[in-house]
């Protein structure tokens, strides 16, 4: 790619740019075009003097046959900007999408899906450049209130979440035409800044992706996985997963999960597909139909899970609804012939409390358990063991007055939950999760957009103070729920919002007003009070708004568009 | 090129569309940007969360009666680029708060300025 081609391409971006910039505006913007000067600057200096990096040839006759003739390869194997990117199966998704609407590629279903499990396979991410962008493929709620003014990255959390860029890494030639494309059609101020602050957090080549290229082995993914599972407003779920191979990176599952909270079960069955050896995208259902209820735990799913690259363990989300707002957070953890101790059913104890009835969740537990085998940390006894079998013991646990306040680790024989449970004096406040969210009204073609709400119990941690980095959480705290309306636009009426149900599930009302509402959704404690005799309150800021036309993932250029999100054919 | 100028003029109209719902829960055209009302009050709750941090305060009238009201800031992420932080207010906390009324006489304000209990008289929000 020469120099001159680069400044322009440049040059034309540049151009269109400040096109679009005045039509829009009416005027011309000084600060972008001295934005464009310095980021001109900058092609014309770091290229020349940047060390040009090594691309990450294409090997597969099919991305070159339907790339290729844009894409030019050359005597390395290596393709126009495709051998200078890596990203994330949802990120090659996005961008053969982008091929088909903006450049007129023709593909089929098969082909779709094979291209987009080539370039995730072979021009992914390792695995641990993938966890810190993991939210946007498990479809979570994750604020980035925490990039400084001086961040280069707070562009881009200017429109989108920063980790959406950071799920790409490009080499520093690619970034500069990422930033120059990006900026036109956008009409963002370039800058070398941001150029240079990308290709040094989100490099093409890195040490990690060194050493997971070169793994040459396929998934090893099948057989017995233990899981555990929580749904918000369901709690949590154990049992276990087999999965048998269909395909070279392709497999079946089969999961049984046991409600915590009230002893029934599900079985899920599903298929998925295993990117880069760790990436795991498939689809599950419920053994029985979903009932109409939106949260109701045979729903279909989306899964999306990182595995270790150990394989022993993974860790994502089971997702589904218009907005994706419904789901299990899953754990799962390959099983093996050793006494495994998975989770317990209380996430605290109240010191002072006696006869503390205690589930402890596992694999392998031997015939005969003795409290001795049990270990809650300072300041507790088990008394006695209520139950056991091989994956489940009952135990009751004492807890002295004078037991140290804060997490303590919980132990079966050498198989240890570090931080499992805490134990307190008082609940000190009421946290609702999540703390702000947004919900949507539905229309003829849009479904509503649910929010599933928890009251959290929080004490103070060591420092005395609340609502600070090491307060303690306790888990859930029975409540009941209300909303109030603190926001509505002049002239509209707050009786057709919505409401909240006993479990803590708001359910805007059907009819779309075409207006926006800013609610407080609280959660008033039923047993547990302040100090002034008060039941603990907490709140939580949901807008209540009208539905999102367009979402990134969710609107399809056509059906065979959804090779990722739909798993394996 | 044809193609390329209408993607960059959908992706532009995308944008837009992009930029007013970032917006569009609501605005603060619904304070009165030409009244200030400053109060002596206690916090009752603060919330360190998007879209806005809220401080929720009781405010004593001449007979003793208990009004509740809360004020609307900015969203946490400038906020705590001012040093704020979820515990920067405390239920209990006396202070003194100073911002714009709502138009619609709602017991809601947009704050401007606080003299937490400190002492310390803070700008907040950058004047918006």
């Amino acid at each position: 790619m020469s120099r001159i081609g680069s400044l322009r391409r440049l040059a034309v971006s540049l151009a269109v740019c400040a096109l679009l910039a005045g039509n829009v505006s009416g005027q011309s913007n000084p600060e972008l075009s001295q934005a464009q000067e310095s980021l001109h600057k900058v092609a014309t200096t770091e290229t020349a003097g940047a060390l040009h990096e090594e691309g990450v040839p294409v090997t597969d006759p099919l991305v070159i046959a339907k790339c290729g003739s844009c894409h030019a390869r050359d005597d390395k194997g290596n393709m126009e900007r495709i051998s200078w990117a890596r990203t994330t199966p949802e990120g090659w998704q996005n961008a053969l999408k982008r091929m088909i609407l903006v450049k007129g590629v023709s593909l089929t279903a098969q082909e779709g899906r094979l291209i987009a499990r080539y370039l995730s396979t072979y021009h992914g991410l390792a695995p641990e450049e993938g966890v810190p962008v993991r939210h946007i493929a498990e479809r979570r709620i994750h604020e980035e209130s925490n990039i400084a003014d001086s961040d280069p990255g707070k562009a881009c959390a200017k429109c989108h979440a920063l980790a959406l860029t950071l799920s790409w890494r490009r080499s520093l030639e690619d970034w500069k035409q990422f930033v120059e494309l990006h900026s036109a059609r956008y009409m963002f101020s370039p800058n070398a800044e941001i150029v240079a602050y990308l290709a040094r957090v989100a490099p093409l080549h890195s040490p990690e992706w060194e050493a997971w290229s070169a793994r040459t082995n396929l998934p090893n993914l099948a057989g017995r996985w233990l899981v555990i599972a929580s749904m918000p407003g369901h709690g949590k779920y154990y049992g276990e997963m087999q999965v048998d191979r269909a395909g070279d990176d392709e497999f079946t599952t089969r999961a049984n999960l046991t409600s915590v909270r009230d002893g029934s079960r599900t079985l899920r069955t599903g298929r998925s597909v295993v990117y880069g050896d760790y990436a795991w995208r498939g689809r599950s259902k419920g053994g029985e139909p979903a009932s109409s209820a939106p949260d109701d735990r045979s729903s279909e799913a989306r899964e999306v899970l990182w595995i270790a690259p150990d394989h022993s363990r993974a860790e994502g989300r089971w997702f589904w609804g218009q907005y994706q707002e419904f789901g299990f957070d899953v754990q799962l953890q390959r099983a093996s012939s050793n006494t495994t101790l998975l989770a317990i059913d209380r996430v605290s104890l109240k010191a002072g409390s006696r006869a503390n009835r205690v589930h402890l969740i596992g694999d392998n537990f031997p015939a005969q358990v003795a409290p001795r085998d049990l270990d809650f940390g300072p300041g507790t006894i088990v008394r006695g063991i209520v139950s056991s079998t091989s994956a489940d013991i009952v135990a009751e646990v004492d807890v002295a007055a004078d037991a140290p306040l804060g997490k303590h680790g919980v132990a079966f024989r050498r198989s240890v939950l570090p931080g499992a449970i805490a134990v307190y004096d008082r609940i000190d406040y009421v946290k609702v999760t999540p703390e702000s969210a947004v919900a949507a009204f539905s229309d003829s073609t849009h479904p509503r957009g649910y929010l599933q709400f928890e009251a959290i119990g929080y004490q103070r941690g060591a420092d005395g103070k609340l609502h600070t980095a090491d307060d303690v959480e306790l888990g859930p705290v029975d409540v009941t729920w209300s909303f109030q309306v603190f926001h509505a636009p002049e002239g509209s009426s707050a009786d057709f919002v919505g409401r909240v149900s006993a479990s803590g599930l708001f359910m805007p009302a059907s009819e779309n007003p075409n207006r926006n509402f800013d609610v407080w959704v609280i959660a008033t404690a039923r047993d547990e009070n302040d100090q002034n005799g008060l039941a603990l309150v907490g709140k939580s800021y949901l807008v209540v708004t009208i539905p999102t036309y367009v979402f990134n993932g969710r609107k399809y250029v056509r059906d065979l568009d959804r090779w990722v999100d739909d798993g394996p054919a | 090129m044809k193609n390329t100028l209408l993607a960059l003029l959908a992706a532009s109209v995308s944008f837009l569309l992009m930029s007013h719902a970032a917006e569009a829960h609501h605005g603060w055209s619904e304070f009165d940007t030409n009244r200030e009302v400053t109060f002596e009050a206690t916090v009752t709750d603060f919330h360190f969360v998007n879209p806005h941090c809220v401080v929720e305060f009781d405010v004593k009238d001449e007979n003793g009666k208990i009004h509740k009201w809360q004020g609307e800031f900015s969203n946490p992420g400038q906020l705590s680029r001012q040093g704020w932080t979820a515990a920067s207010l405390e239920a209990g906390d006396k202070f003194t708060i100073t911002g714009n009324p709502a138009k619609n006489n709602a017991p809601a304000i947009h704050v401007a300025r606080i003299r937490m209990p400190n002492g310390q008289e803070v700008k907040v929000d950058g004047g918006r």
